[in-house]
């Protein structure tokens, strides 16, 4: 099949996702059929067929980009919000911002990583202010977030030596600023519990 | 505007602790949450708001919780029941919200209702998780029945409020996604903004209309 001229292809539009929480292992094949079951749950086949979503690629370990048909970005925003697990692990898709091409987008997170320390945040994942590279999606505009980054103690084990919660043993995953993640010492049924540096100092 | 999560659940009920719900929240646009069962504070610029939840025991009991918390600045939410008792809720002074409409009875929620919400200022709650969990008949019947409410606050404007009931942070959704959300139900962009500052508009007293001059 001969590959169509510019002008009669499809127009399509990325989205850059973030997915929460930190440290979870991406699929690509289970996140299309997730968002895939989302979309269809919510629209139904026909908007399903209209959109043409699809996963296009994992950047660094918590970005993905989805794909869709120009014109349809809002209904795939709206049924991202409504995914709450891949394959029985809990999930949430923030949507970081919406652009024309693939590469506005890297370019929006090299930017990221460039304007924050990379050592402080071993999952490559930021919070902070981009440039304006695609369209903002996450609210409010980042640049009215104040920095929440703790600096070089970001990449520090928020647990040295693990931490007993409610007669629970817990030990530190993640930790950026004040936000810090514990997941319960275990092989299997471990809970994680999602915390700030203010609750671990005073408990 | 004070865009306000009207429900969430703070650990031991869920994952999270209220001071990471409300950081999470700021970052998703939000400047207060209603946390169940929680002395209210501020962390990083967000309020937390203390929230009751009157979930069972009937009218008596709502009375009597509206009662204890008589003074104290908690938000209190009834979760709805038949149409007898919410006529009887959205009656009582004291009472800020009317919740859970999407699981009640069917009708449940009915025109006089909707007038003596609006009247008392009693905001009707739209439960976001009923929008986002749910699957197949159960949201069908979540979208049916908020639209209907919509219906009721188009021609009453009784006040809104706008609940995720997250147990987790990542059950907070973005101030974007909630308003995605929102136009499923067919609101627009002033009935939603009036939604998120639901609790403060239900939550602040009203200056009273004739004044004694002495």
């Amino acid at each position: 099949m001969t590959v169509r001229p510019p002008t009669l292809r499809d127009k399509r539009r990325y989205l850059l996702v973030r997915v929460d929480p930190a440290g979870t292992p991406i699929d690509q094949k289970e996140l299309y059929y997730a968002i895939s079951d989302a979309v269809t749950a919510l629209f139904g086949d026909v908007v399903a067929a209209i959109m043409v979503q699809a996963v296009i690629c994992a950047e660094g370990d918590r970005h993905i980009v989805i794909r869709c048909r120009r014109g349809t970005e809002r209904e795939l925003a709206i049924a991202l919000s409504t995914i709450t697990a891949c394959r029985e692990t809990r999930i949430a898709l923030r949507i970081i911002a919406a652009s024309g091409t693939i590469e506005s987008l890297r370019e929006r997170l090299r930017q990221k990583a460039a304007g924050r320390d990379p050592s402080s945040d071993p999952t490559g994942d930021d919070e902070a202010p981009a440039g304006n590279a695609g369209r903002d999606w996450a609210a409010p505009a980042p640049a009215d977030i104040p920095p929440t980054n703790a600096g070089p103690g970001a990449v520090q084990d928020p647990l040295p030596g693990g931490r007993v919660i409610d007669g629970k043993e817990y030990i530190g995953t993640y930790c950026d600023g004040q936000k810090v993640d514990v997941i319960e010492k275990g092989f299997k049924n471990t809970h994680r519990l999602f915390l700030t540096r203010s609750d671990l100092e005073e408990s | 505007m004070k865009i306000t999560d009207a429900a969430v659940w703070p650990y031991p009920a869920g994952d999270s602790s209220v001071r990471r719900l409300a950081l999470e929240a700021r970052e998703l646009g939000f400047d207060s949450i209603v946390a169940i069962d929680t002395p209210p504070s501020t962390f990083e610029g967000v309020d937390i708001l203390s929230g009751i939840l009157v979930r069972e025991g009937g009218m008596k009991e709502v009375m009597s919780r509206v009662k204890r918390a008589k003074g104290t600045p908690a938000v209190i939410s009834v979760q709805a029941g038949d149409a007898g008792f919410n006529r009887a809720v959205v009656g009582h002074r004291g009472v800020h919200i009317l919740r859970g409409i999407h699981a009640a009875d069917k009708n449940g929620f009915d025109h006089v209702t909707a007038k003596m919400a609006a009247d008392n200022r009693v905001a009707i709650d739209i439960d976001l998780s009923a929008l986002i969990a749910a699957r197949g008949i159960a949201r069908q019947r979540a979208l049916q029945r908020y639209r209907d409410v919509m219906v009721l606050q188009n021609r009453f404007e009784f006040p809104l409020t706008v609940s995720s009931n997250a147990r987790s942070v990542l059950d907070l959704r973005a101030t974007r996604e909630v308003s995605g959300l929102l136009t499923l139900l067919d609101m627009d962009l002033p009935v939603i903004e009036r939604a998120l500052n639901g609790v403060a508009e239900v939550t602040t007293p009203v200056p009273p209309s004739v004044r004694a001059i002495p």
